[in-house]
C-alpha cells in the first residue's frame, strides 16, 4: 500500500477545510450590508478614543526570545516522537542519549528564562533613558531658538 | 512510479525562485524567505534521491531531520541580528545607504 | 491491475497538483506587495511541501515539515514581522533601478540553468541500479538510523539549540546595554543625522551629572 493512498482521508479533509472557509466568507459577504466605507469604519479601533498613529507599533524585542524557545521545544518534540515509534527506546545506551539530549536543551530554556529580565530595560533605565532624551530635546530645541 | 526528473524539474525551479527572491528583493524578510525556498527545494531533491536509491534509504531522510533542525535555528539568528539591524540603522532595506564610518573612531 | 493503473494515474494527478500549488505559492510568497500575506503564503507553500514528501514515502520527513516549518519557522517569520515595523512598508516593494534587476535576473537565471544541467543532463539513471528498492517507509528503521548508529548527531542538534538560545540572549543584552550607553555618533539610533553632533558631549555631561545625583540620593 503506498502512502499517498492511506493519506487521501487526510487530503479530503484538507479540501473539505478550505471549502468551509470559502463557503463562511462568501457567506458573510453575502449577508452583510453593503454600507459605505469610510474614515471611521477604516480606522483602527480604539475603544471611544482617537486613535494615535497607525496599528503598527513597535514592540520590545524581547518577546521574540518566546518564539525562540517554541521552535527550540518543537524541534525537540519531533526527535523524541521519531524515538518513541521505534522499539529502540528500551536500550540502555538509547535511554542515556535521551537524557543528555533533553538535558542540553532543557538547560538553554532555563539559561533564557534565566537571562529574559536582564534583556527588558527595568523602571529605573527606563527612567534615566528618558530623562536623557528630554534633556537632548531640550538642548536642541534652545538651540533652534537661538 | 514517477520517474526521478519530475522531483529534480520542481527542485530546481524552486532554486531559481528563492535565488530571484534573494537577489532582487531589497526588504531583508523577503530575502530571508527567498533562503528558505531554496533549502526546501534541496530538501525535495534529496528526499527523491534517498528513495531512488537504495544506497542512500535511510541517509537521505536522516539529513533532512538534520538539515531542518539546523534551518529552525539559523532562522531564529537570522531574525535576531535583524532586530539588531533595525536598531542601529534604523532600517531594514538594503537598498538604502548606511555609514559605517562612524564605527572607526570607536 | 486496473487498480494499478489507476494507483498511477492519481500519483501524477497528485504530483501535478501539488507543483502547481508550490510554485504558485513559493512565486505569491516573492512577490505579495504586502509583507505579512507573503509570510502566510511561505506557510502554506511549506505545508504543500510535505504532499510531496508523501508521495516519497517519508511520513516522518512529512510530519516534521510540517511541525517545524509550518509551525515554527513561519511563526518566527511572523513574530519578526511583527517586531520589525519597518520591513511594512510597501515602499521597499518599489524596485531599484532597472539596471540591478536585470543583474538580478541574469544571475538566478544562471543558478537555474546550472541546477537544471545538474537535474536532467546528468546521467542519474545510469548511477543507480536498475531495479527498484522495495519502497520502505518504516519509521523504526529511521529511528535507528537516527538514534541508535548515528547518535552524535542528535547530541549535535542539540548544542545547536543550545547555542541559537544563547546567541538571541546575547545579542538582545547586547542591544539593551547599547540603549543605555550609546556609541558615539552612531548613525541610525535616535536622531539621525548633524544635530547628534553637539548633544554628545553635553549628553555625556548629563549623565554623569545624573550619576552623581542618583549617588547622593542613595
Amino acid at each position: 500500500m503506498r502512502l499517498f493512498i492511506d493519506f487521501v482521508p487526510v487530503l479530503v479533509w484538507a479540501l473539505l477545510a478550505i471549502a468551509l472557509v470559502a463557503i463562511m466568507l462568501l457567506a458573510s459577504w453575502v449577508l452583510r450590508p453593503h454600507i459605505l466605507q469610510n474614515s471611521d469604519k477604516t480606522s483602527s479601533y480604539e475603544c471611544g478614543e482617537e486613535p494615535v498613529g497607525t496599528a503598527a507599533v513597535a514592540f520590545p524585542y524581547s518577546y521574540f526570545l518566546y518564539t525562540v524557545l517554541f521552535v527550540i521545544v518543537d524541534v525537540m518534540g519531533a526527535f523524541l516522537w521519531l524515538l518513541s515509534v521505534s522499539p529502540l527506546r528500551i536500550s540502555e545506551v538509547i535511554v542515556w542519549q535521551t537524557f543528555v539530549f533533553v538535558v542540553l536543551i532543557v538547560l538553554g530554556i532555563a539559561f533564557a528564562l534565566h537571562m529574559l529580565p536582564q534583556t527588558l530595560l527595568d523602571g529605573k533605565e527606563t527612567l534615566r533613558l528618558y530623562r536623557e532624551s528630554k534633556a537632548a530635546r531640550e538642548q536642541h530645541d534652545s538651540g533652534v531658538q537661538v | 512510479m514517477i520517474p526521478l526528473s519530475w522531483y529534480l524539474v520542481v527542485a530546481f525551479v524552486m532554486i531559481g525562485l528563492g535565488a530571484y527572491g534573494m537577489v532582487t528583493k531589497r526588504n531583508l524578510i523577503r530575502i530571508l524567505i527567498g533562503a528558505e525556498i531554496m533549502g526546501n527545494g534541496v530538501n525535495i531533491a534529496l528526499v527523491a534521491f534517498s528513495l531512488y536509491n537504495p544506497v542512500f534509504s535511510f541517509t537521505g531522510q536522516g539529513l533532512i531531520i538534520l538539515v531542518i533542525s539546523v534551518t529552525a535555528a539559523h532562522t531564529a539568528l537570522a531574525l535576531v541580528l535583524m532586530l539588531m539591524y533595525q536598531t542601529r540603522y534604523s532600517t531594514v532595506d538594503l537598498g538604502e545607504p548606511v555609514t559605517v564610518e562612524a564605527r572607526k573612531s570607536d | 491491475m486496473l487498480m494499478q493503473e489507476f494507483e498511477a494515474l492519481f500519483e501524477e494527478v497528485e504530483f501535478v497538483v501539488i507543483a502547481v500549488v508550490v510554485l504558485l505559492l513559493a512565486y505569491l510568497a516573492l512577490e505579495h506587495r504586502e509583507i505579512v500575506y507573503s509570510v502566510f503564503f511561505f506557510g502554506f507553500m511549506a505545508a504543500s511541501v510535505a504532499g510531496f514528501y508523501l508521495l516519497l514515502e517519508a511520513p516522518f520527513i512529512a510530519g516534521m515539515q510540517i511541525a517545524v516549518y509550518t509551525g515554527g519557522i513561519s511563526a518566527l517569520i511572523i513574530f519578526g514581522v511583527l517586531l520589525l515595523p519597518r520591513a511594512q512598508g510597501s515602499s521597499l516593494e518599489v524596485l531599484q533601478t532597472p539596471r540591478m534587476r536585470r543583474i538580478g535576473m541574469i544571475l538566478s537565471a544562471t543558478v537555474m540553468t546550472l541546477s537544471a544541467v545538474l537535474a536532467l543532463v546528468f546521467p542519474w539513471s545510469q548511477s543507480f541500479p536498475a531495479d527498484r528498492p522495495p519502497i520502505a517507509q518504516d519509521l523504526a528503521g529511521l529511528a535507528a538510523w537516527l538514534w541508535g548508529e548515528h547518535g552524535i548527531y542528535v547530541q549535535l542538534v542539540a548544542l545547536m539549540m543550545l547555542t541559537a538560545v544563547i546567541g538571541s540572549v546575547a545579542i538582545l543584552k547586547m542591544e539593551k546595554t547599547e540603549k543605555l550607553s550609546p556609541l558615539k555618533d552612531r548613525p541610525g539610533l535616535g536622531s539621525r543625522g548633524k544635530e547628534n553632533e553637539g548633544a554628545s558631549e553635553t549628553k555625556a555631561h548629563d549623565e554623569e551629572h545624573q550619576d552623581a545625583k542618583e549617588a547622593g540620593t542613595q
